[in-house]
């Protein structure tokens, strides 16, 4: 073959036109005219400015927007379907996993615990590596929360009615007074829950690690003696629970467990379910049972049948 | 066939001399920002509330700036040398080539300041906003004049295949460049929804394979055969070389989103073309090797073979991994995790970049007529570059098997960055050789052009 200057360039160029017309128009032919999806709307003039602000401090290089089927963190109960993207300009897929997927992030927390989660992403999060992005200010900061609280569309608007429905009945409850909050709370643990004690017994070891969890998932709001008094407590309202004055009130091990599983929905207070297993909760609930309650009921009776570990 | 050209001629080399300057320059403060934004990954906190000293600012600062600051720059100055040389004539216009070099430095410093400013289009590799976009499609067009013009002027009929790659890889950048950035949307730079992630991709993809990949191979193809002093082992090889990558290279963009809805059909051709890759990326490497085949004591002894030699190994690396990633099962655990920044690293540092320091190595006494400022500064580049590069493919592949696997198996993000941490100290660790060895480089390079007290030859 005669590589011809012509030939060089005519050649790559018509390969390149016939690659393009093949890659992307015909492509482009007909995911243009993809339908919306079941959670599909359009976003808010705040929104979108929220939106550009994630985008101009390039949030995408560590936070997706593109749930898998492999998938089993946040967001993962809605796989990704082109009609959710109708109005993405540009789209914001991610291409790394540095922090969480944000596809569902919409309605997860209240605005409160993403306020002190903006000003230092370890307030809430004592692990966390993403930047602090306080500079923002408080007018921008407001756009952008406005942003991540939209993500998920009508999903998140469904998660934000909740938010709002729990936010009001959780401050009620704590206005009400520390006898009142704390009955608010073990009411909404549904009976059985109530009733179980720890069904393992507080070990040195087992305290240990719940200490080790404490301080990875807990500490950021309860500090660092379970007073509620964390770094992010300024910004949350209502407050992080006191452990310290729970002595006497009720407690079991049951309740501890259900409320670290399942969260207090319109409070900061997350569900854990999705990153602590069994073994974990238990022990992190003993370990703040036994040193910020004061008052522990591990390995107590009703026991069930014996665990085949105990010594 | 290219000459041996260890004779100063009366040319000037002036386009040349300025993009070496510019790559040194700016490979300074591109591996500067990766280093710091690869420490705070280990402590967040250390930058405070510096919005332009944010990791998420310096991320694609440094990603552009290794692209466009440090890689092509490169590949460039090697190309207007090698251009003239191969058609022998000289430059169509150097004074056109010093007006891209100064054009070209523009656009770099309205990048690292948009960047560092959170102006930004949000698109991966194409952040830059319009100007700034018009401005490196206007220097490729004008890069790709000077070198047609060249080739007009020729005294030398047969076009070898440098010349190929390099005519190709400058007409098809300025082309891909321009639709990834979508180019007639001023504003946005973006199209809507699906559509805009396939053609991001296909950008991100072309904007290597296109680029970086054309200019290395034709770098390799001009110095390799010199530095052994034998012919090149194939001009069929060549040419299979250059007709496949590309025809397969510029389809298989939506290897990136084979876990997103985009269609079945595109991702089945993504996957299939992605293993085909090997074609071209073997008859590029067996034409290297066999020409090299017996004499690698003589690479070992020229500092540019070196590089280059080493950067076609990279390149074998980078292509395998590449292909295996582009498999759904292996994609699977690798996507989203540090894998990728391993593979990139190893491509655009190990390969692209090896090779195109081996290019300003290579070229460099040759322009000047005097021998290199400093031999050991240039060999402790290269094992700087190599440690660096092969500790970063190491450890950041360690650290993307550990999250995937992680995630596959059902922990969440958090849970698994104390284990990774340890893996990004040891890869900021490295960031500082790799940075090290950006400034010993910059100052070689810098003495060798500027005051060189070398005799001249």
């Amino acid at each position: 073959m005669k590589m011809t200057p012509a030939a060089i360039v005519a050649g790559s160029l018509l390969i390149l036109i016939s690659v393009v017309l093949v890659v992307i128009v015909l492509p482009y032919a007909n995911t243009s005219k993809t339908l919306p999806s079941d959670l599909f709307r359009s976003r808010t003039a705040m929104e979108e400015k929220g939106r550009a602000l994630y985008v101009s401090n390039g949030c995408v290089y560590c936070h997706t927007q593109s749930i898998r089927s492999i998938d089993w963190g946040l967001g993962a109960e809605r796989l990704a379907q082109a009609g959710d993207y109708l109005k993405d300009y540009p789209i914001l897929l991610g291409s790394q996993r540095t922090g969480p997927d944000l596809s569902q992030q919409g309605g997860e927390h209240p605005d409160d615990w993403h306020q002190a989660h903006f000003t230092n992403p370890r307030y809430t999060r004592p692990l966390s590596i993403m930047p602090p992005f306080e500079f923002l200010k408080q007018a921008n900061l407001d756009l952008l929360i406005h942003y991540t609280q939209s993500l998920g569309l009508k999903n998140a608007d469904l998660r934000m009615e909740r938010q709002t429905l729990w936010k009001k009945r959780s401050v009620n409850a704590y206005e009400a007074g520390v006898n009142e909050n704390v009955a608010w709370i073990h009411d909404n643990v549904p009976q059985g829950w109530r009733d179980i004690p720890t069904p393992y017994p507080a070990t040195e070891a087992g305290l240990a690690r719940g200490e080790k969890i404490y301080q990875d998932f807990c500490f950021g709001c309860h500090g660092p003696v379970g007073d509620g008094m964390g770094p992010a407590q300024p910004y949350l309202y209502p407050p992080p629970l006191n452990f310290t004055i729970l002595k006497g009130r009720g407690i079991s091990g049951g309740i501890i467990y259900y409320q670290i599983m399942n969260g207090i929905t319109g409070t900061a207070m997350p569900y854990f379910k999705r990153e602590l297993e069994s073994e974990k909760i238990w022990d992190v609930g003993n370990y703040i049972a036994k040193y910020f309650i004061d008052e522990i009921d591990a390995n107590e009776e009703p026991k069930g049948i014996d665990a085949s570990y105990e010594p | 066939m290219p000459e041996n050209p260890t004779r100063p001629d009366t040319a000037t080399y002036l386009t040349a001399r300025g993009f070496c300057l510019t790559s040194a320059a700016w490979m300074m403060l591109a591996t500067l920002v990766g280093f710091t934004a690869a420490i705070e990954l280990v402590a967040p906190d250390l930058t405070g509330n510096i919005s332009w000293l944010l990791f998420s600012r310096l991320r694609p600062m440094h990603v552009n700036l290794v692209l466009f600051g440090f890689a092509t720059p490169a590949l460039l100055a090697c190309a207007f040398y090698m251009v003239p040389r191969l058609l022998r004539t000289g430059l169509y216009s150097e004074r056109l080539g010093v007006i891209t070099v100064v054009l070209w430095n523009i656009a770099l410093v309205a990048l690292v300041i948009t960047l560092a400013l959170g102006v930004t289009q949000g698109r991966e590799y194409a952040e830059m906003i319009w100007p700034i976009d018009v401005g490196i499609v206007v220097a490729f067009s004008l890069i790709f004049f000077n070198f047609m013009m060249t080739v007009k002027n020729r005294k030398e009929k047969i076009l070898y295949v440098s010349v190929w790659y390099v005519l190709a890889g400058t007409i098809l950048t300025a082309c891909t460049y321009s639709l990834g950035n979508v180019i007639w949307q001023p504003d946005s730079g973006a199209l809507v929804g699906i559509p805009d992630a396939i053609l991001l991709w296909f950008y991100g993809h072309n904007v290597f394979g296109l680029l970086l990949t054309p200019f290395s191979a034709a770098i390799a193809y001009y110095i390799i055969p010199q530095v052994c002093r034998t012919p090149l082992y194939s001009h069929t090889l060549s040419l299979l070389g250059f007709w496949a990558l590309i025809v397969i290279y510029t389809h298989i963009g939506t290897h990136h989103l084979l876990q997103v809805p985009v269609p079945t059909w595109l991702k089945v051709v993504a996957i299939v073309d992605s293993i085909a890759m090997v074609i071209p990326v073997m008859a590029f490497l067996i034409n290297i090797w066999y020409t090299a085949r017996g004499k690698l004591g003589l690479i070992s002894e020229d500092i540019g073979g070196k590089f280059v030699f080493t950067g076609t190994i990279m390149y074998f690396i980078v292509s395998i991994r590449g292909s295996m990633m582009a498999l759904p099962d292996v994609q699977r655990v690798t996507h989203f995790s540090h894998w990728v920044v391993g593979h990139a690293h190893v491509g655009v540092l190990g390969f692209a970049g090896m090779i195109a320091l081996g290019g300003v190595y290579f070229i460099l006494p040759r322009i000047t007529g005097k021998p290199l400022y400093s031999q050991f500064l240039a060999n402790f580049q290269y094992w700087m570059i190599l440690i660096g590069v092969v500790g970063f493919t190491i450890v950041l592949t360690i650290s993307g098997l550990i999250q995937g696997n992680a995630w596959l198996n059902g922990e969440t993000v958090y849970r698994v960055l104390p284990q990774i941490h340890i893996y990004n100290i040891v890869r900021a660790s490295l960031g500082l050789l790799i940075f090290l060895a950006a400034v010993s480089g910059f100052y070689n390079i810098f003495r060798s052009l500027i005051s060189n007290p070398g005799e001249t030859s």
